[in-house]
């Protein structure tokens, strides 16, 4: 029976890991284009392109997979599943509603995801090495430093929330979660989010991968399904980000009749977030590179850092 | 205004959501023919009964894509002292893969024999078949829009003018 | 030998596998990767153990953030692909003190140990490590606390320019 809802949980999360990012892509098309005022894909599956990204999927299974002459190729062939996991492996603890309508209810589950969200990088220096191309090694130059810098306010941010709840499992930090919070988080939530933007290396924090200066950043070398792995852990890195600061900051399940309709409001809400996600890549320019540092060091860690302490003061006061 | 830190940010987003609530200017070519103002310039039509074989047009085409053979017929006139001479078209081609569109054959031709047709889709997908000779362009035709009616305000041409004046004196 | 013990040894031979392939691999930036590999292992040996908070702290912090910055290094420099021949790595003094140490620290823990029985301890929650942080070793923690600003100071101070 304990097997039998094991494997129930971890195929859930797993669908959810096949479809949700499909449907942030399909959105990011439609919404990209009818911004930028396009229609974006109408063929592919007869109404409005809904099958755009299944034909996309064909397209790159079809696709020659090539490692290049002067790569390393076990490395270069493993970033993209590197790149992947971590993100598969963070769907598990971010709960879907109220009770344990979550894919592995753990005690430290914020602490698991920051933790695992983290490794991404590795997989960005992985693929940024292996390709033997100048213009990978200066995007996962850029990326590292980008990570390196974003990690702290990321963690800080999530560590005020934290530390208002009192607890680092994220289905009890929602369930003492109060609609005051909001007010009361706010920088950590706009932090939150922003650092997170930048973890995902989404614009404007897509210095890594310009492709303006730097063809396409540490994934220039690849093709195929390797590509294909590297987009969809973008697409997952978006559900991921949007999940977790819906979770963390605006209350998750929390909403009328949320008992019966948590699950609903949580994806509503997460949903709401990716949409903001898209929405910045449309509307602004990309930030350079000082610009950039100048933001997380000068600007979030201090916000953030203060949020701390602000937390910390209200905790005491309503002990 | 525009000096409030942010302000360019919240600009950009609103821009992008008016745009995003407003329609769409995508035309959905090929499901959707394009509303095209009807004289456009698409192709060049050839009415082959009009030509005499002047070659002005071929003379003032500034890149030289239109090719004309002709030959001379002699066309005995009951009644008439010595038989006339016609010229006869053989071969009329325009090749469509130098024509720049510039109209000048049409401007030039004295006989109204070219017209513009506001037809586009004649792409293929050998270079060579863009050379259309003149049953191709005899085709084309039927797709040229009736002349423009004359503006009612203006000034009637020379021979209305003189064809009332012929009628008022007789 | 219980399920646990098997994969506790298992893992075991991964790290310690993983970290000889760190100082003999010839490949430079391989070797970092490979550290990946033993910490991440050593990781899943403190899950095994039942330290989950220990488990995760090692993961953000070796292999997001210590690992990263050493490639990030390595990278800055020449970080060729393929085998660096040219490595200075003399075989018969590291052997001598990374067995020696490895080995002696191993019999001795072997020796201290011999005699006693634990019982498994409860799951290493956030809740008791700060317990114990903040409850017996506050003094240690506040030191290292210290310490660490002194760095960064420090740091700061280092990276000044004099003007």
């Amino acid at each position: 029976m304990d097997w039998l809802e094991l494997a129930l949980r971890v195929g859930a999360v797993t669908v959810a890991f096949l479809v949700l990012p499909l449907l942030v892509g399909q959105t990011e098309h439609k919404v990209m284009a009818h911004m930028q005022a396009r229609l974006g894909p109408m063929y592919a599956g007869a109404f409005h392109g809904w099958a755009q990204l299944i034909a996309d999927g064909v397209k790159f299974v079809q696709k020659e997979d090539i490692t290049p002459r002067a790569a390393d190729g076990p490395v270069f062939k493993l970033a993209p599943g590197v790149a992947l996991i971590p993100y598969l492996l963070v769907l598990l603890v971010i709960p879907l509603g109220p009770g344990d309508l979550v894919g592995q209810p753990l005690d430290i589950g914020l602490f698991f995801a920051l933790a695992i969200v983290g490794v991404g990088v590795v997989a960005v220096l992985m693929a940024a090495w292996s390709s033997a191309n100048k213009y990978s090694l200066l995007g996962g130059l850029r990326a590292a430093a980008q990570l390196m810098g974003y990690e702290l306010p990321f963690v800080l941010a999530a560590a005020s929330v934290a530390m208002a709840a009192g607890t680092l499992s994220l289905p009890l930090i929602v369930e003492r979660w109060e609609p005051w919070w909001l007010l009361w988080q706010l920088p950590a939530t706009l932090v939150f989010f922003i650092a997170g933007l930048a973890e995902i290396r989404r614009p404007p924090f897509d210095m890594p991968i310009a492709d303006s200066e730097l063809v396409f950043g540490y994934m220039t070398e690849y093709t195929g399904l390797r590509f294909a792995f590297f987009l969809l852990a973008e697409y997952v890195g978006i559900v991921v980000i949007s999940a977790l600061t819906a979770t963390l900051f605006l209350g998750g399940w929390h909403g009328p009749m949320a008992e019966s309709l948590g699950w609903l409001w949580m994806l509503l809400k997460t949903g709401a977030v990716a949409f903001l996600v898209i929405w910045f890549r449309v509307a602004w320019p990309r930030l350079r590179e000082d610009q950039l540092q100048r933001l997380c060091w000068l600007i979030l860690v201090p916000v953030a850092l203060a949020q701390l302490v602000l937390t910390a003061w209200v905790r005491v006061a309503m002990a | 205004m525009s000096g409030v830190p942010g302000y360019g940010l919240g600009k950009g987003l609103a821009i992008t959501l008016k745009t995003l609530v407003s329609r769409s200017t995508t035309q959905q070519y090929p499901d959707v023919a394009p509303e095209l103002p009807p004289r456009s310039r698409g192709v060049i039509a050839l009415r082959e009964e009009n030509c005499t074989v002047c070659m002005l047009c071929a003379r003032e085409c500034p890149d030289w894509c239109i090719y004309i053979d002709s030959h001379k017929e002699e066309v005995v006139v009951p009644g008439a002292a010595r038989p006339r001479q016609r010229n006869v078209l053989d071969r009329f081609d325009i090749d469509f893969s130098l024509c720049m569109y510039c109209g000048i054959c049409i401007e030039a031709c004295p006989f109204d024999a070219l017209f513009w047709s506001p037809e586009f889709e004649y792409a293929e997908y050998d270079i060579r078949n863009l050379l259309h000779d003149k049953d191709r362009l005899n085709e084309w035709m039927a797709t040229v829009p009736a002349p423009p009616a004359h503006d009612p305000q203006g000034e009637p041409s020379k021979e209305e003018a003189n064809a009332l004046k012929k009628a008022g004196a007789a | 030998m219980t399920a646990i013990d098997v994969m506790l040894s298992a893992v075991g031979l991964v790290a310690v596998g993983s970290a000889l392939a760190v100082v003999s691999t010839q490949h430079l930036v391989r070797a970092g990767l490979w550290l990946v590999v033993t910490l991440g292992a050593v990781a899943v040996e403190f899950l095994l153990l039942r330290a989950e908070f220990v488990a995760w702290v090692q993961v953000l912090i070796y292999v997001g953030a210590v690992v990263v910055l050493l490639l990030f290094a390595v990278m800055l420099t020449r970080a060729p692909i393929g085998r660096s021949t040219d490595l200075d790595r003399p075989i018969g003094p590291a052997l001598l003190i990374g067995a020696g140490s490895g080995l002696g620290l191993a019999g001795l823990f072997a020796w201290v140990f011999r005699d006693m029985r634990v019982n498994p301890p409860p799951t290493g929650s956030a809740q008791r490590v700060g317990e114990a942080i903040f409850g017996d070793w506050v003094l240690p923690f506040e030191v290292l606390s210290v310490l660490l600003l002194a760095a960064l100071v420090g740091a700061i101070v280092l990276s000044k320019k004099d003007t």
